[in-house]
């Protein structure tokens, strides 16, 4: 049987300085997959890797058969893909309509259209709005971006996620910076929003790791330290030692 | 949707204005107006690089200098060349031009790739100056405005006021069709990739195609415009496509202001108009448009059309604030 989602022996190094080396960990279909580590432990360059942002210095990303290491951004979103990113990457200027409307738009095909307009599109509209709905932002779907509180532009970074319909969504960090509260309200949306989807995320946060993934990888000094479901982990020794320390 | 109905009104009301000209003003302005238009079509095409994309370009010459040129050589060495396939001839050369230029280009970002369309302007312009035989050299290009063949019938346009309409239909719908463009799924992308483009690659678009695309479309447009320009004067020097162009279009667009759609079409009007009342008094003229241009870049720098939508902030007493991104693509005016 061919893998889901197979990260093989993926090493990076910046001129010289090791941060991944060797990675390699299996994600199931529809799976909510956590990585963990201490900070440097390579987990945002792991992401920045597999969503085509950096290049690997070896190694593959095998994603249903096809490897997709080395391939931009653009064609990975294609392949269905979608990552969100931990300090918050939204287009300020713009309502949160359109920013939603520019994934939505790309989903069914209208990148470079000359002739027809998106804002024209009834179809294109009704998913945008529903994308809106779905993250909580309806009531302030016309103010751009800039205008909107920390946790709602949290809100609108997955919503932008979501708006490409992927089936595979990487979170990074979706919760720093947040409050109590809005860490509560963000794991019940993300909760919801990747139900019969599949999810990797990364995240400092414990309670958020817990409360969402079916498994955890813990990425330490670039290498897979341990991968199993939660509770495996919690119990893992050497994960004691290296990461969760006291806890 | 009352937004957008009075913006219908405002360019039927335009082209209506428009076919009243020849009725009202003398041939010199007529001739001017004509001008206006044409620069109008360069401009946009300029504003829509430098301020919509973001792309500052300092070889916007050369693309409206081949228009120019080829329009020229065509009409010398084809006999019997009508003018729309001058026209056409120009237009798919410059498109060729825009697609093999910007493929070398556009890897390049910033202010590499303004001193890289700097070097190729020159390139450009070298070649006009010594390839003699082609292009007449520092002695020009003259030729006589073909006939507009429209299929069942001939039209002459060797008439001021019957060029003056084919002007006004064709480079206005032109024109149209750029604020249009603004608009589109294309015209959206462009403005987004200069907002974040990282996040644009991650939402499946290709950046670099579409910035290609869209030197290549505003390529073409220039092309155009300096296809009607040799129609115009019926003649093309290698001022056409000398860097002198260039910083005339880059006049064009600070005076206006990159900020609106129509700035632009408001700095050529301006531009032409005191070019040619400047020159009339003065052979100086260039230093007084060099003092404007630094005038307006210390204190204007938002171009007059900024300055004008302040105005009518103030007296409408509200604070517009939807989100439309920096450029207000509703405001509009043909």
């Amino acid at each position: 049987m061919i893998d889901y989602l197979h990260i093989k022996d993926i090493h990076k190094d910046f001129s010289g300085l090791q941060v991944l080396t060797g990675v390699d960990f299996k994600v199931i279909e529809k799976e909510h997959h956590a990585v963990i580590g201490p900070n440097g432990a390579g987990k945002t360059t792991l992401f920045n890797i597999i969503s085509g942002k950096f290049k690997a210095s070896s190694g593959a990303i095998m994603f249903k058969g096809q490897d997709l290491s080395g391939k931009p951004p653009h064609t990975l979103n294609r392949y269905g893909l979608s990552r969100s990113f931990q300090i918050t990457n939204v287009f300020n200027e713009l309502s949160v309509f359109e920013n939603i409307l520019t994934g939505v738009r790309s989903r069914y095909g209208l990148r470079y259209n000359f002739f027809k307009r998106p804002d024209h599109n009834l179809s294109i509209i009704e998913k945008t709005k529903a994308i809106i709905k779905e993250i909580g932002l309806e009531d302030v779907s016309d103010l751009p971006a800039s205008s909107l509180s920390y946790g709602q532009q949290r809100a609108l970074e997955i919503g932008i996620t979501l708006s490409t319909e992927p089936e595979l969504i990487l979170l990074d960090e979706p919760t720093a910076g947040m409050t109590r509260e809005e860490t509560g309200q963000a794991i019940n949306l993300i909760d919801r929003v990747t139900a019969n989807r599949t999810l990797i995320i990364i995240e400092h946060d414990m309670d958020v790791v817990f409360s969402l993934a079916d498994t955890i990888s813990v990425l330490h000094y670039g290498k897979i330290l341990a991968s199993g479901a939660p509770e495996e982990i919690r119990n893992d020794q050497r994960v004691k030692d290296a990461y969760l320390g006291e806890g | 949707m009352k937004q957008k109905n009075n913006s219908y009104i405002g360019i039927i009301v335009l082209f209506l204005l428009g076919a009243l000209m020849p009725f009202i003003l003398k041939r010199y302005h007529l001739n001017m107006l004509t001008e206006i238009i044409i620069f109008a079509l360069y401009a946009v095409s300029y504003n829509l690089l430098l301020g919509y994309a973001g792309l500052l370009s300092f070889g916007h010459a050369m693309f409206f200098g081949l228009g120019a040129f080829v329009a020229a050589v065509a009409i010398t060495h084809i006999q019997g060349l009508t003018l729309l396939s001058a026209v056409i001839i120009s237009f798919a050369t410059t498109v060729i031009a825009g697609f093999l230029i910007g493929s070398l280009l556009l890897r390049h970002k910033g202010s590499y790739f303004a001193l890289l369309t700097l070097a190729f302007n020159a390139l450009f312009y070298a070649v006009a100056t010594k390839w003699h035989s082609v292009t007449g050299g520092d002695d020009g290009l003259s030729i006589s405005r073909p006939e507009l063949n429209l299929g069942f019938t001939s039209l002459s346009v060797s008439s001021v006021s019957s060029f003056y309409y084919l002007i006004l239909v064709v480079v206005g719908a032109t024109i149209l069709f750029c604020w249009y463009f603004t608009h589109t799924a294309m015209g959206k992308t462009v403005l987004l990739m200069r907002e974040n483009e990282e996040r644009m690659k991650f939402l499946g678009y290709n950046t670099n195609i579409s910035r290609l695309i869209l030197f290549t479309f505003t390529g073409a447009l220039a092309g155009l415009a300096g296809a009607f320009y040799t129609l115009h004067f019926q003649f093309v020097s290698i001022s056409a496509i000398s860097i002198d162009m260039t910083t005339a279009v880059l006049l064009m667009v600070f005076i206006g202001g990159t900020g609106t759609f129509w700035g632009p079409i408001l700095g050529a009007f301006v531009y032409i108009v005191f070019q040619n009342y400047l020159s009339n008094i003065t052979d100086r003229w260039p230093l007084f448009m060099g003092i404007i241009f630094v005038f307006m870049v210390l204190y204007v720098p938002g171009g007059l059309s900024h300055t004008i939508m302040t105005i009518r902030q103030w007296f409408s007493g509200r604070k517009d604030n939807h989100g439309d991104g920096p450029i207000k693509v509703e405001e509009t005016s043909s």
